[in-house]
């Protein structure tokens, strides 16, 4: 009997194991779903963040991931309640989902979550930002660092790389959705915190200089051509057919230039020339073809974009434009650079051959073609009055002189 | 130069005649005539595609960077064929001018100047008469002369956008654009001009094959170059003469 009861007893708890842990087990790491709801962060939060930082406010707080790394667990809270996710009110758990009252009672035990190491850990955590954010985590899903992800790059940036974890900062204006002027700024150093190599190149550039000096917030940053969330891989040739529309989103538009007295007509004239033309014709035919013709950046530079009346590096200096014709026209000499009109409509005092090769054309092509249609018209309708009339009016031979009609039976020249 | 030459055709009508055919155009011209016909057709056919290149009907047919490299070779070979021809027809003509194996009767004269505002006269129903046309009249010496600084045009300026860089160097680079535009629009004006021009006067005004078959019928040449006729034959243009007809 007493066996039996043990027996009874070891069956129920086997049961019970067999039943509540992988309950257990998925309560803690059940992958999170899209997003639970758009209005989460205002449905009362189950567990307060008392109870959280009870243990978390405690900076000695520490954890040893697998590999041994110990990682610290302890949060201010005064950094959460400085961000915008702070601000809203939102508490620990709305994003951290993945705990539950064990881990309350027994945090050694349950500790909700594990990981490798630290990014792997960042890596984890991530996904809980498309519960609300479920479009930008979508977009970002595409871009060239979640490709780079995919591709075992652990390093490419993800939410909070950019965003940082409890430090998120409001990016936009709650109303207009526009970004905020701070933003603007905070742009480049953030995507510099991996790609600085770039970012000392654009600081020091037009736009670059423009924005960090005088706080510009006409100028581009690192988003305005790159884009926010799915960002694409520059490198492409499908990238470098569409750029001059990511020039001319703001060159083109007098609303931005005429403040800075630029000529909107950079674009209008670069597809008006030779490189331009080809360039638009395989961007719109075959966008993925790779192509030799320049675009804007191949002059002006990437990230490095000077004025053009720089000192050193500006393309107005002939010295400087001819290194640009040179990369592709190994042996242009200084004459080379003037083939190229330089965004300039010609006129008499730019480019005067072109402008009275025009001006030739616009007189000659009337008054040659025009005169020649006129000679024509007259010519037939000579031919079709001459042919009615002759029935009535036929002019007689001359007296002596045999017929009107030769050999064959028509009309001679003269009747 | 001209020589006359006869077939005799049987007519069921009007019994056997006799109708004279002069001679117009050598051989060597003919052929010359077909390859500049066929160099300028192909040339300006994948010239046009390049000219509208914003166009829709343009970029389909230049879809993509091979078939625009295709199209703007076979522009450059008709352009080859037609350079070469260019520089024969020239050669030939220096060559036998110098030599007074050639009459030089495609240079235009004062009686042109004086032939074509006979001609306005005649068309507006000033005058009754019809001018008397020497071997090429003016109306044929105005195409020979505009398609020759046409295609002078073409061929100068093309070299100067196939070989940008030479072309700078040697003049200036702001030719380069310039002869784009020239290119360009001259293109239109010689395809214009042909198509309103030439194929009017060769085809609707009267059929003339005489570029094909080398010859001209009496008929033809009693009408349109008439002074030409004369200065064959010895005979009257103002009497028709029947003394072919047997």
């Amino acid at each position: 009997m007493h066996r039996l009861r043990w027996a009874l007893l070891t069956v129920m708890a086997l049961a019970a194991v067999i039943v509540i842990a992988p309950r257990a087990i998925a309560a803690r790491f059940a992958p999170i779903g899209p997003a639970v709801s758009d209005r989460l962060w205002q449905q009362p939060p189950p567990v307060t963040n008392d109870a959280c930082l009870a243990c978390h406010n405690d900076p000695s707080l520490q954890k040893k991931l697998y590999n041994g790394e110990m990682w610290s667990l302890s949060i201010d809270l005064k950094d959460h309640a400085s961000s915008v996710h702070g601000q809203a009110g939102l508490a620990c758990v709305q994003c951290h989902t993945n705990f539950d009252e064990s881990h309350v009672k027994n945090p050694v035990q349950f500790p909700g979550f594990n990981a490798n190491d630290r990014r792997d850990a960042s890596l984890k955590l991530v996904t809980v930002c498309q519960q609300c954010h479920a479009d930008q985590y979508a977009k970002a899903n595409d871009s060239v660092h979640a490709r780079a992800q995919k591709a075992g790059d652990v390093n490419a940036a993800i939410c909070t790389d950019c965003h940082t974890a409890h430090t998120v900062r409001r990016l936009t204006d709650p109303v207009t959705k526009q970004l905020l002027p701070d933003a603007r700024q905070w742009v480049p150093l953030t995507c510099a915190k991996c790609h600085s190599t770039i970012y000392n190149q654009y600081k020091d550039s037009v736009h670059g200089a423009a924005l960090t000096q005088e706080g510009n917030l006409d100028v581009p940053t690192c988003i305005d051509c790159h884009g926010v969330h799915n960002i694409g891989d520059p490198t492409t040739a499908a990238f470098r057919l569409k750029s001059p529309n990511l020039c001319a989103k703001c060159h083109a538009d007098p609303k931005i230039m005429d403040k800075y007295g630029i000529s909107t007509q950079v674009l209008n004239t670069y597809v008006a020339d030779f490189h331009g033309t080809t360039v638009t014709l395989f961007q719109k035919e075959s966008p993925d073809a790779e192509t030799n013709k320049p675009v804007c950046f191949d002059c002006h530079g990437v990230h490095d974009i000077a004025r053009t009346d720089d000192p050193q590096k500006g393309l107005q200096l002939k010295q400087n434009i001819l290194k640009r014709c040179q990369v592709c026209h190994p042996s242009a000499t200084a004459n080379f650079s003037a083939a190229w009109l330089s965004h300039y409509i010609p006129s008499p005092d730019k480019y005067p051959v072109v402008y009275f090769v025009n001006v030739f054309y616009q007189i000659f092509i009337p008054a040659v073609l025009g005169s020649m249609a006129i000679l024509v018209v007259l010519d037939i309708s000579s031919i079709a009055r001459r042919r009615l009339r002759k029935p009535k009016d036929r002019p007689q031979p001359p007296a002596g002189k045999p017929s009107d009609t030769d050999v064959t039976g028509k009309e001679s020249s003269h009747g | 130069m001209s020589a006359v030459s006869q077939s005799t055709s049987t007519l069921r009508s009007r019994g056997v005649q006799t109708i004279r055919f002069f001679a117009r155009f050598t051989l060597g011209q003919r052929w010359e005539h077909l390859l500049l016909f066929v160099s300028f057709t192909v040339l300006f056919l994948t010239g046009v595609v390049q000219k509208y290149r914003n166009e829709v009907w343009s970029q389909d047919i230049l879809s993509s960077p091979e078939r625009l490299t295709l199209i703007r070779n076979i522009h450059h070979i008709a352009a080859i064929v037609l350079t070469i021809e260019v520089i024969y027809h020239l050669a030939r003509a220096i060559y036998l001018l110098a030599r007074r194996k050639m009459s030089p009767a495609m240079f235009p004269t004062w009686q042109d100047v004086k032939d074509a505002g006979r001609m306005i006269g005649y068309l507006l129903f000033l005058t009754k008469e019809k001018p008397k046309f020497g071997k090429y009249n003016f109306e044929q010496k105005i195409t020979y002369w505009f398609l020759f600084f046409g295609i002078g045009i073409m061929v100068i300026t093309g070299l100067i956008i196939w070989f940008p860089v030479q072309a700078a160097n040697l003049i200036s680079g702001a030719i380069v654009p310039a002869a784009k535009l020239a290119h360009s629009t001259e293109a239109i004006v010689a395809g214009v001009f042909v198509l309103i021009w030439h194929f009017y006067h060769v085809h609707l005004e009267r059929l003339n094959l005489s570029i094909f078959t080398g010859r001209l019928n009496e008929d033809d040449m009693r009408k349109y170059h008439a002074a030409e006729f004369e200065r064959l034959t010895g005979e009257s243009t103002d009497a028709p003469d029947r003394g072919g007809q047997v």
